[in-house]
């Protein structure tokens, strides 16, 4: 256990001293934040508008509130997998030709593959929980309308999405031993995922293909566990001080992926919540199969 | 269990990759406390066997014995035993001096008071006290080197493994490692199996192996080794005109090349009754000693310094 914590601890103090491996893993989240503060916000902010009815008007606080929450849903739910391939000291490990080290110290192979699955998901987590952070201070400042529950359901969905993004991280890192490997990977992830998910531009803008394609991905009920917490609160508050009617602030919550559509049946928030439970359960079994063909592998290189 | 005197006995060792037979049936053993040298060309099979003997790689056939332990067997036992410096450098860049120590000392389950007494003892004698805070990426090459062999040695293993531990190291540097090394193995009795490229280190070894594709091609002492397979000169650079009569009369092989006149010798003996026949007629002299590079070159037909 000594040892397991040790190796953890190495983990996550490689990637933490390692300033450039740090900035490279923000680039998603940041390249988010400036769309939205270029022309994002405001083309949801004319999307909103243009949902209501006419002679209705919304607050600026619910206004800010709304988008910059859903700025922030999308900026975790990518994270949770850009930060997760970023962090995966394994595969760094493995380029830098220091495994064998490991292999001839007196540590359990087996310790060695949690050790570097715990610190991914410990340093994804504190990552994410920064910028989780950085969201309620945003909010806060413009218009903060989430209630505790909201925040915990906001963790609970962390520690969930953070555990996929980083099993599903480690899973592939068993199949990437070479830089130039890593880095199309990364690449491919940084650049793909955050469409696929839904977090540059919500799912119903899509076509109707593509959605149903979506809807088959885990990481897209990932992003609405996220969108439901942020804007939950402030739904509500447009409903009741605003006077939103009802049916509108539905046709937000939809527009804005508030709500998970599989093909046209609506999945309720316990069933989003369970896929994502369920493609954790998939990924830790897919770990643990590959982890031990590793740990009975005839060869440590 | 076989006898302790043998800390290292490998029997019939083969791994093939395909049909390239990568470590081709060799056997030896490695006494307690030796320095013990693989000398061979890259790709000669001296980094799979070490390989192999930590355990990093599996063997096809064969049996290892590090210890009296049996490596299929007992492969928990023999890793603290073994502490290796690889080819590179296998330090953590981000991560500070210490804290590359530290981590690989806490994995041998040594307490945190003697890790920062050997952190101490090492930093000292492997000249690295000043930079003990330093990230391994703002070092020179000497300096990560003697952080790695420091790092091998935290855990004060029984055998040290060096695969080419001085390759690119600077003479101070070289010379600081080696003071290490044979200290340690004066004060613990430890052994040093080691493989190299420079024929100064070779010479310090009790005993050589020389490898060439996958196979032992000659073993034993350097002394032995010199006299089996090359043989010593003597140079020959003023001399007075009547020498080579002499020599041409007993028959004699002489060349000239760009140094002097030169003449092959078998043995030690030889040079011994030549000079005291035809010192007279030498002014200056050289007595060039077989050494391993030719050694190498004889048993091998290849050329250590070319690799």
């Amino acid at each position: 256990m000594k040892k397991l914590l040790y190796l953890v601890k190495r983990n996550v103090k490689i990637y933490f001293k390692d300033k450039m491996l740090f900035f490279i893993s923000l680039i998603t989240p940041l390249i988010l934040l400036v769309l939205f503060m270029t022309f994002l916000r405001e083309v949801y902010e004319d999307s909103i508008i243009s949902m209501l009815p006419e002679g209705v008007t919304l607050s600026k606080s619910s206004l800010n509130s709304f988008t910059g929450g859903w700025l922030f849903s999308s900026i975790l739910a990518v994270s949770c997998i850009t930060v997760s391939f970023c962090t995966n000291i394994y595969v760094m490990d493995k380029i830098n030709h220091t495994l064998p080290d490991f292999y001839v110290s007196p540590v359990k192979k087996s310790i060695l593959l949690t050790s570097y699955a715990i610190g991914n998901f410990i340093t994804t987590f504190i990552v994410c929980f920064i910028v989780f952070l950085i969201s309620l201070i945003y909010l806060s400042i413009v218009g903060f309308y989430m209630s505790i529950l909201d925040i915990l359901g906001l963790l609970l969905s962390l520690i969930i999405c953070v555990a996929s993004g980083s099993l599903f991280s480690s899973v592939i890192g068993f199949f990437i031993s070479t830089q130039s490997a890593m880095s199309a990977v990364s690449t491919l992830v940084s650049s793909m995922y955050g469409f696929i998910c839904g977090a540059y531009m919500p799912i119903s803008q899509f076509g109707v293909g593509m959605q149903y394609f979506v809807s088959l991905l885990p990481g897209t009920y990932a992003t609405v566990l996220f969108r439901h917490y942020y804007m939950n609160g402030v739904l509500n508050h447009m409903n009741k001080y605003d006077n939103i009617p009802n049916e509108v602030i539905e046709v937000i919550e939809k527009n804005f992926d508030g709500k998970m559509m599989f093909f046209k049946i609506e999945v309720p928030l316990f069933g989003t919540f369970l896929v994502v439970i369920i493609s954790v359960i998939i990924l830790f079994v897919i770990y643990i199969l590959l982890a031990n063909h590793k740990v009975r592998s005839k060869n440590n290189k | 269990m076989n006898s302790i005197i043998n800390i290292v006995e490998i029997k019939h060792l083969k791994k093939y990759y395909k049909e390239v037979k990568a470590v081709d049936d060799i056997s030896f053993k490695i006494k307690q406390g030796e320095l013990f040298a693989f000398l061979g060309v890259n790709g000669a099979g001296k980094t799979t066997t070490i390989h192999i003997i930590c355990g990093i790689l599996k063997k096809d056939f064969g049996e290892v014995f590090i210890h009296g332990f049996n490596i299929d067997k007992d492969l928990d036992i023999i890793k603290p035993l073994l502490g290796i410096v690889f080819q590179n450098s296998v330090l953590d860049a981000k991560l500070s001096v210490i804290d590359n120590l530290r981590n690989k000392a806490y994995l041998y389950g040594i307490d945190k008071e003697t890790v920062n007494q050997r952190i101490d003892y090492f930093a000292k004698k492997l000249d690295f006290i000043d930079i003990l805070h330093r990230p391994i990426d703002k070092l020179s090459g000497g300096q990560k080197r003697r952080v790695d062999v420091a790092r091998a040695l935290m855990h004060l293993p029984k055998i040290l493994i060096l695969d080419e531990p001085t390759t690119g190291l600077d003479p101070k540097s070289r010379i600081l490692v080696w003071k290490l090394i044979n200290d340690l193995r004066k004060e613990l009795k430890m052994t040093v199996l080691l493989t190299t490229h420079y024929m100064e280190e070779a010479n310090e070894a009790n005993y050589v192996v020389m490898m060439d594709n996958g196979k032992i091609v000659c073993e034993g002492t350097p002394q032995e080794l010199k006299r089996q397979y090359a043989n010593d000169f003597i140079y020959i650079y003023k001399y007075q005109n009547e020498l080579i009569n002499l020599l041409n009369n007993n028959k004699i092989n002489f060349v000239f090349d760009n140094k002097g006149l030169k003449i092959k010798f078998t043995s030690s003996i030889e040079i011994k009754e030549f000079l005291f026949k035809y010192l007279s007629y030498i002014e200056d002299f050289e007595i060039i000693k077989g050494s391993m590079d030719t050694v190498f070159l004889n048993v091998t037909g290849k050329n250590l310094r070319d690799e």
